[in-house]
Formats: structure tokens, sequence, C-alpha cells
């Protein structure tokens, strides 16, 4: 259920994207970078959402979460439902379940029934959380999908999206600037620059230390 | 009076579903596709707002006339030829509007559909169900141009009474002769039904929100 890339390249408005392999699994991969680096359309690349000139292998099942989540006109439980409905030769019942299981589990529940695009930011990337897991997903694709939640919900959800990892065995590719994120989610880190990987290794103390910018993350989760 | 506005009301509803018809699909395909034929389209849908009614019945009325290209049909001076007058008038009106109301729908919506496996069918389906508020104020905006319009109307239907004759053309008649009383009936009649269209559209947008 492993995501694997080769040779993607592509260039998408003036910018270049060159990446000879990736590689990720349940493990956890994090693309990590600078603005601009590549890390959302390495992402979208891998997901297949943009052509590119490489050959990705991916699960048939897969979910992405975008950092600004589009919702659509309708309840929160719907906009669950709807995507649920599309995925899976779900009863409207089955699918109602799960998809209040799934707004519980973000933390919805009491808002299953208002309007989507009321939702604030951070509850509207709880619910694009709730559709993803809702997929049971072999393949979740995160692009800074906590950056808007608040600190304990940030806690929270990835602790929910770890125990969905561990026990489907979901292979997990996250865009982050956090080093929480990395810590919490993945074993492996990949520093993209100008579309290009610059280090693919290990998280480790050794790692945080091999570039500047991943020390800055370091130094940045650790500063006062 | 009740059948001029019956003819008025069935000509404009028919020629606006059928507009709508190809509008619509036309502003979704410049709004999403990738052909480069797009900017055609948007082009013509553009150019085609500046189109005077006139121009088109006059057009209609030369390809339609006994001995024009298409006069073997016999449709000249029939609710058929006004019908295709006034799809011709709207198609810019509705179809600019709508590629309007298509772009007010978040852009990565497709994109983050896709990102969930939702199919393609289901993705145009949902996006065309975030733009329908505001579709239906395009396809109203279509109905209004088309109840409204006279010039095209009455060179392509001949303004013949009991079989042709609409609101606008029999109030040109009117005025024409004088008879300034029917005029103003008539042009009620009109503003009603106006005001009927929109005052449904505003109880669906509510509905929709």
């Amino acid at each position: 259920m492993a995501v694997s890339g080769t040779r993607i390249a592509l260039v998408r408005d003036a910018f270049h994207l060159d990446v000879d392999e990736f590689l990720a699994d349940s493990t956890g991969t994090a693309l990590v970078g600078r603005n601009g680096a590549g890390k959302t359309t390495l992402l979208l690349a891998l997901q297949g959402l943009i052509e590119h000139n490489g050959v990705v292998q991916r699960p048939s099942r897969c979910a992405g979460v975008f950092a600004a989540p589009a919702v659509l006109r309708g309840s929160v439980l719907w906009n669950i439902e709807i995507v649920v409905r599309s995925a899976f030769p779900a009863s409207d019942d089955d699918a109602r379940r799960r998809a209040r299981a799934a707004a519980e589990s973000v933390g919805l529940a009491a808002l299953a029934d208002r309007d989507a695009r009321r939702l604030s930011s951070g509850e509207r990337q709880r619910l694009a959380l709730a559709r993803a897991l809702a997929l049971e997903p072999q393949a979740l694709f995160l692009d800074e999908a906590f950056a808007n939640i608040d600190a304990d919900g940030r806690v929270e959800l990835r602790r929910l999206v770890r125990d969905f990892i561990e026990r489907s065995g979901c292979t997990l590719v996250v865009a982050t600037q956090t080093l929480a994120d990395v810590s919490a989610l993945c074993q492996r880190v990949v520093l993209l620059e100008n579309g290009r990987v610059e280090l693919d290794a290990p998280l480790s103390p050794a790692t945080l230390d091999a570039r500047p910018y991943l020390a800055a993350l370091a130094a940045e989760a650790t500063s006062p | 009076m009740a059948a001029i506005a019956a003819l008025s009301i069935a000509v404009s509803v028919t020629a606006t579903l059928v507009a709508a018809l190809f509008a619509i699909p036309g502003a979704f395909w410049i709004v999403h596709g990738r052909s480069t034929g797009r900017v055609l389209l948007l082009g013509f849908f553009n150019v085609g707002l500046g189109f005077p009614p006139v121009a088109v019945g006059l057009l209609i009325a030369f390809f339609f006339w006994r001995s024009g290209p298409l006069g073997w049909f016999d449709l000249l001076y029939t609710p058929g030829t006004m019908i295709l007058a006034q799809v011709i008038v709207i198609i810019p009106l509705v179809g600019s509007l709508a590629v309007i109301a298509l772009r007010t729908v978040d852009a990565t919506l497709p994109h983050q559909l896709a990102a969930l496996g939702v199919p393609t069918a289901t993705r145009r389906r949902l996006l065309l169900r975030e733009a329908a508020p505001v579709l239906a104020a395009c396809v109203v905006a279509g109905f209004g141009r088309a109840i409204a319009e006279v010039g095209a109307a009455q060179m392509t239907g001949g303004n013949i009474e009991g079989q042709t004759r609409v609101l606008t053309t029999a109030t040109m008649l009117a005025v024409g002769k004088g008879e300034f009383g029917q005029a103003f009936a008539y042009v009620a009649v009109l503003l009603g039904i106006m005001a009927v269209i929109a005052g449904g559209t505003l109880v669906l947008q509510a509905r929709w929100r």
C-alpha cells in the first residue's frame, strides 16, 4: 500500500518540480521546506491531481486534505456523507452512520447539523479530516491539515490520525511547516528546495541538524 | 390578452430552457475545461452580449424567408423562429453570467473532491449544485431578456393575431394605433410576469441558502 514516484517532473506557473525518487509508507513521510519549495505541488502530483512526466504508484483508495478545505452547501454531516456515498456502495443509513462517527471523532458532533459554510477555518479543517478518515483510505495526503486548529485540538487530531495509521497500515504523506506534525506522525523527512529533494532521511536529531532550514524548524519548536 | 400572455410565456420559457441547455454546459467548459477553444466560446459569449436583437431577427428572417436558404422549413412567422431568435439573443447573456456564477464556487473544489475519490460525474453534479442559486438568477435574467425582446419577435413572428402575437409586439401595435390604455395593460401583464418569476427565484434561492 506504499506510494512511490519516479522522475516526477512538471512545470506549473513557471515553477519547476523535479523529483527523481519518492517513497512513502505507513511509517509516515513529512514534506518540509520553505514557502514555494514545491510541497503542495508534489502532493498534488502524487495524488494524480496534476499532470507530470513521471510514474506514481499509489493504492486505489486515497484521500487528500487541503490546507484550505472547500466545503459544500449543506450540513457538516451531509458534507461527509456525500463523500462516503461516492466512495463506497454504502446504503444511506450506513453512510450516515459512518459520517456521524467521523464527525464525532474530530470533535464536530455538536456542529453536525450546522451549515458547513458557517464553520471557522479550524472547524473546516476538522471537517476535511473527518471526510478523509471516513473513507478509510489506504493512502492519506495531508497538506498543512492542522494549521488552523486550536492547540489542544491539534494534539488530539494528530493522535487520531496516528491511531488510524497504526490500525490500518495506511500510507501517510504530510506537508507541514511544524515539527510537531513531523514528530507526531512521521519517521521520515523529505526536505524540498526549489522543487528538488534536498534531503531524504529518517527523522533524527542528526537529520534536524543537517540543513539550516531543518535546524530552524527544530529551533522554533523549542524556542520560548 | 390571456392568449397573448400565454404565448409570450411559452415562447420565452422554451427559448430560455433551450438557451440554458447550451449556455450552462458551455460556461462549465469555459471554467473547468482545458482546451484552448474555451477562449473562443467565451469570446462569443462576450461579443454576443452586444448582438442587437433586430440583427438576429433580420438574419433569421433572411434564412427562413420563403425563397431563403432554409425557406423549405416553412417556419417564418411561427413561434418556432421566434424561439430560435430568442435563443440566439439570450445564449450569450446566460452563458457569460453562468461563467461568473461558476467562478463564485471555490476553484479548488473539483481537485478537493477528486482527492477524495469522488467520480467525475458526481463532481460535476456537485459543482452545479453549488452554483445553482446563482445559476438560477442567470436563467431568470435570460428569461427577462427573452420576454422583453421586441425587435426579433416582430421580424420572425410577424405579430400575427392568435398565432405569433406576444406582449411586446402587441404593445407596439397598440401604441401605433394610439390605444395607450391597451398598451399599458400589456406592459402591466409583462411586468407582473417578471415580478412573479423574480419572486419565485428569490424564494428558491432562500431555500437553497
